[in-house]
């Protein structure tokens, strides 16, 4: 089957209009059509087919590579793979639909080669052993094998190359229906070329417009369900990622009330370095919040007041969140899970006390009065944070009546909380002493537990806070910190809800904090030295229940993550992978295609190389007629490799009109081919000869030169 | 056995050479290789169209020497038996008697060899590589002169079978005619206008002469350098693009001897680099088994070897 003439061509001309390729597409549209023209023709063999073919397969797997990694591939991918969520799902899919899209594109491109090479072939077909795997390896093994060979099958790839610029045409940026249109009439005309003649025109063209209408109405459709979806997806995504994803800046949802077995996972999330040996900040804090609604803890008005922290000095680096004396200093790295408008964005987890973030590769970042950082650059961040004691970043509680935040109980709540202070008769008392009480009563009377069963009693207006408190006391660290944060603000002490991480894992500097490690916390202010303190009531033992649930397989999803944060690194680090790729890439291609088309050569070389080297010397190669063969060769008559002496006397003789030294040199050779290739050699008067006729034969040379010039 | 002197042996082969160019106008070259051939106890196949005279280039030799000469036409009913003869049981004496074949001659003209079975063709793989022949499990031996000159026609495929590359190796050489001289064609007409030249053909070397001839050919001495360069040359077609199967040490062996006997032509009792070249691509060529790719790509065997001439370094 062949197409059309010019289909092809308009083809190619529709592909460039619709991907912005026109240029291009008229320059390849123009060489494709000139076969009709041309009559040259080229003598491709099958072996020749094959060669362009992977030089067309090779170009399309490189740039198949390099797209990849320009649309963030690798980085997207290892995201996915380490910690599997909706977010990163979905940024593994764009990568991979960009990476389709833009490829798809350039198809034609990338196969033109070929197609041109089917073109000006004297066959005009392609055989088919050439694309077909298959069919070549059968080829091979019936060969091998001495079986007979399978038939050989030539096709016209015209067709299929029609549709690949088709293909490509699709992936366009233009909104409105002349693709469509265009594609409709493409098609009409390579099928009017293939119709069947059983059929009237009448019955082929309404068949033909019918399939039109049914495409036309079917794409509409899907555009429609395609905008439906869009609208119906934010909303949905947006409530799946706060269950499943990193911490929020505006809230934190937690499982209070939830029942049955809180699910962890061992994946790292953030590695740590120390330096000089230092010991780690127990406590890295992510975020923290102010107003409680059962089950989640919201930002509050902090939700709001995020502000821009300036890099300073500019292009440094260094980011000051607070002017102090800063006494420790560790080395983070963690990934910005969230996507921002323009960029990844995440919560820093930071030590307590920072005063500045040094090293830190971000393009903005932000802080609110819950003490967050919320910066955003590449997905990796890997920074020293500089912290000391003190002073932290959060605003003071607020003092005003109305948005008295830090002292908020939801009204639900107050019930449980008073018993509890009842029985610890904690009303009226101090911060130190509330502090203490509640630390040894939280450490005394609770247990650990990550499972929470079913409530006993039902249709009871009991709050699941108020189940832990009275009830069960026993839970994870959310009811922990929670039920502390809401009975120190009953007790009017302004307290705060803390989330982020411990570190407790780790040997000599290096530390890794995994996801089991999260932890909620409560954050205290303290009247006297003007600061917020950490208060944690989980009892210590959860850090060993935690790791006991670790999966005996951890240490290989732990070498995973080494891997994809060494890559991540290198993508985000200082290092440029995607030029490294390029320079590999184009060397790699230029190496293969050279090999692809001088492979004969390649293996003539290697042949060569294996031969045992000849040091051996041959007899008679200090001959005295090869002084003479020396001067003919300066002379400009040099003879062949392959060339025996006798055909190349001839030739000398005659081009350069020596006709008197034919004779003499006849006898000459005669004494040097048995000095050189008779086993018996030359006798003492017969070597004595051969010099003599040489030297005889150069001065006859000699004088004959002088007369007319020896030339070709 | 007397062994000729160079000047004796270049003297019979100029006798039988100018009495084969009495029938055969124009084909000085291909005599020269057929009789390098003969004297180098190898066997030839020609391969050429019908009427370009390989059947009478055979015969002309045959008539040439003393010797006895049959002929066999090979037709695809023809048995081993109808070849290397049969055993009969004599009612007389009550004995099987054996009744030689046409094998049991000086010179075998096989003509249009690939028209015979595979299984026939089979019957003269032993007898031209070993100079006998096992009938009934009895070995017999062929006459010391055994010259098989084989013909193929590559123009017919119908109803014919091709050598198998086994039996290709057999021969030593492989070389066409070709269509001669519009002027040596005319010379031909003139020659037949009567009656054909080939019946006053008359012998002019004995059995013992081309005996002679032939030991003489193996007295020929050839250097270490050039046993390499046949060794190169073969080896070098193993290596070539296209090629499936190259030449095998049999090649090489054959080369060397034709080279031989082609030096004692020249007069000279050592091989030179010039006999070597002259003689590969007909003693190489038929034996390359090409890639089926190459072939469809114009690539020919006799193509590859010119190629490997020029390719590889003569010694000089």
């Amino acid at each position: 089957m062949k197409p059309p003439p010019l289909l092809l061509g308009a083809t190619l001309l529709f592909w460039g209009w619709q991907s912005g390729l026109l240029v291009a597409a008229v320059a390849m549209a123009v060489v494709l059509e000139s076969a009709n023209l041309v009559k040259a023709r080229w003598e491709f063999s099958d072996e020749d087919f094959s060669r362009i073919w992977t030089f067309c397969s090779l170009l399309f797997l490189g740039s198949a590579v390099y797209t990849f990694t320009a649309n963030e591939g690798p980085a997207s991918f290892s995201g996915f793979f380490q910690n599997p969520n909706p977010l990163t799902q979905r940024a593994a899919g764009r990568a991979s639909s960009l990476t389709g899209a833009s490829l798809s594109r350039w198809l034609p491109i990338f196969f033109f080669a070929f197609m041109v090479a089917q073109q000006f072939s004297t066959r005009r077909t392609v055989p088919l052993t050439t694309i077909s795997l298959i069919l070549r390896r059968r080829r091979k093994q019936a060969l091998k094998l001495r079986r007979p060979l399978p038939p050989e099958r030539n096709v016209d790839i015209g067709y299929p190359y029609f549709a690949m610029c088709l293909l490509a045409a699709a992936v366009h940026p233009g909104e409105d229906q002349s693709f469509f249109w265009g594609l409709c009439a493409l098609l009409t005309w390579a099928l009017w070329a293939q119709r069947s003649r059983r059929f009237g025109l009448a019955v082929w063209a309404t068949a033909l417009v019918a399939a039109i209408a049914l495409g036309f109405l079917g794409q509409r459709g899907i555009g429609q369900l395609q905008r439906y979806l869009e609208n119906l997806n934010p909303q949905w995504m947006a409530r799946f990622m706060r269950q499943r994803g990193g911490f929020d800046p505006t809230q934190s949802r937690t499982a209070l009330g939830s029942v049955g077995e809180l699910k962890t996972s061992g994946a790292i999330v953030i590695r740590l370095e120390t330096k000089n040996d230092a010991s780690p900040p127990p406590y890295l804090r992510s975020a923290s919040y102010r107003r409680y609604g059962s089950p989640v803890w919201f930002a509050g008005s902090s939700k709001d007041d995020f502000q821009i922290i300036p890099e300073s000095p500019p292009e440094s680096r260094t980011w000051p969140l607070l002017v102090k004396t800063n006494t420790a200093s560790v080395n983070i790295a963690c990934y910005l899970e969230g996507r921002g408008s323009n960029a990844l964005l995440g919560l820093l987890p930071l030590p307590r006390g920072s005063g500045q973030l040094e090293n830190l590769n971000a393009y903005l970042v932000r802080t609110n009065s819950a003490g967050a950082v919320l910066a955003e650059g590449p997905r990796l961040a890997v920074f020293d944070a500089r912290y000391g004691s003190g002073e932290t970043i959060d605003s003071p509680p607020s003092t005003e009546f109305n948005s008295d935040e830090d002292l908020d109980v939801p009204e639900r709540e107050k019930e449980a909380l008073d018993a509890i202070i009842e029985e610890l008769r904690l009303r009226g008392a101090d911060r130190e002493r509330a502090l203490q009480t509640l630390g040894g009563f939280f450490a005394d009377k609770f247990s650990y537990s990550t499972w929470q069963g079913r409530p006993r009693t039902r249709g009871t207006n009991d709050t699941p806070l108020g189940r832990f408190l009275l009830t069960t006391r026993s839970g994870h660290c959310e009811y922990f910190a929670t039920a502390t944060v809401l009975l120190l603000r009953r007790l009017e002490i302004p307290a705060r809800y803390a989330v982020g991480y411990v570190v407790h894992e780790g040997s000599g500097r290096k530390y890794v904090v995994r996801q089991r490690d999260a932890h909620a916390w409560c954050l205290v202010w303290d009247e006297r030295s003007q600061t917020w303190q950490d208060f944690d009531t989980t009892p210590g033992s959860w850090v060993e229940t935690e790791s006991k649930r670790a999966s005996p397989f951890q240490w290989l999803s732990d070498a995973w993550s080494r891997i994809g944060f060494e890559i991540a690194k290198i993508r985000w680090g200082q290092s440029r992978l995607r030029q490294y790729l390029l320079i590999v890439i184009i060397p790699g291609l230029a190496l293969l295609l050279y090999q692809i088309l001088f492979r004969r050569g390649r293996k003539r070389r290697q042949d060569r190389e294996e031969e045992p080297d000849r040091t051996r010397l041959w007899p008679g190669l200090d001959s005295e007629f090869y002084l003479l063969e020396k001067e003919l060769a300066r002379r400009g008559v040099p003879r062949e490799p392959s060339e025996p002496i006798s055909d190349w006397l001839e030739r000398v003789s005659r081009a350069c009109g020596l006709e008197d030294l034919r004779e003499p040199l006849a006898g000459l050779l005669r004494l040097h081919y048995r000095y050189r290739f008779d086993p018996l050699g030359l006798g003492d008067a017969d070597r004595a000869a051969l010099n003599r006729e040489a030297r005889r034969c150069l001065e006859i040379l000699a004088s004959a030169a002088e007369t007319a010039p020896v030339g070709r | 056995m007397t062994t000729l002197t160079p000047s004796t042996a270049r003297e019979v082969y100029r006798r039988i050479s100018d009495n084969i160019a009495r029938v055969m106008q124009g084909q000085a070259g291909s005599t020269r290789k057929l009789l390098a051939a003969l004297a180098s106890g190898g066997h030839v196949l020609l391969e050429d169209f019908p009427g370009t005279g390989k059947t009478t280039l055979a015969k002309a030799l045959a008539r040439s020497i003393d010797a006895r000469f049959k002929r066999v036409q090979f037709t695809p009913d023809l048995l081993p038996s109808d070849i290397l003869g049969v055993s009969i049981f004599s009612q007389r004496d009550q004995l099987f008697h054996f009744h030689e074949g046409p094998i049991f001659t000086n010179i075998l003209l096989a003509d249009e060899i690939n028209r015979a079975s595979p299984r026939t063709q089979s019957a003269l793989l032993e007898a031209m590589g070993e100079g006998q022949v096992s009938v009934d499990g009895e070995r017999r031996d062929l006459s010391e002169l055994f010259f098989v000159i084989a013909t193929e026609n590559p123009v017919e495929f119908r109803g014919t079978y091709p050598l198998p590359e086994a039996q290709m190796d057999r021969f030593a050489m492989e070389f066409a005619l070709g269509y001669v001289q519009p002027g040596e064609e005319v010379a031909i007409l003139t020659a037949q206008a009567k009656n054909h030249p080939l019946e006053e053909l008359k012998p002019c070397a004995s059995l013992v002469d081309v005996l002679a001839l032939k030991h003489a050919a193996q007295n020929v001495r050839i250097s270490d350098e050039l046993k390499r360069y046949v060794v190169d040359l073969a080896g070098a077609t193993r290596a070539a693009s296209g090629v499936q199967l190259g030449a095998s040490p049999r090649a090489s062996i054959a080369l060397m001897k034709a080279a031989q006997a082609l030096a004692l032509f020249d007069g000279l009792d050592f091989v030179t680099p010039e006999q070597i070249q002259e003689l590969a691509v007909s003693v190489l060529a038929h034996r390359l088994v090409m890639e089926p790719q190459a072939r469809f790509s114009g690539l020919t065997a006799r193509g590859v070897v010119e190629g490997v001439v020029k390719k590889v370094k003569v010694p000089a």
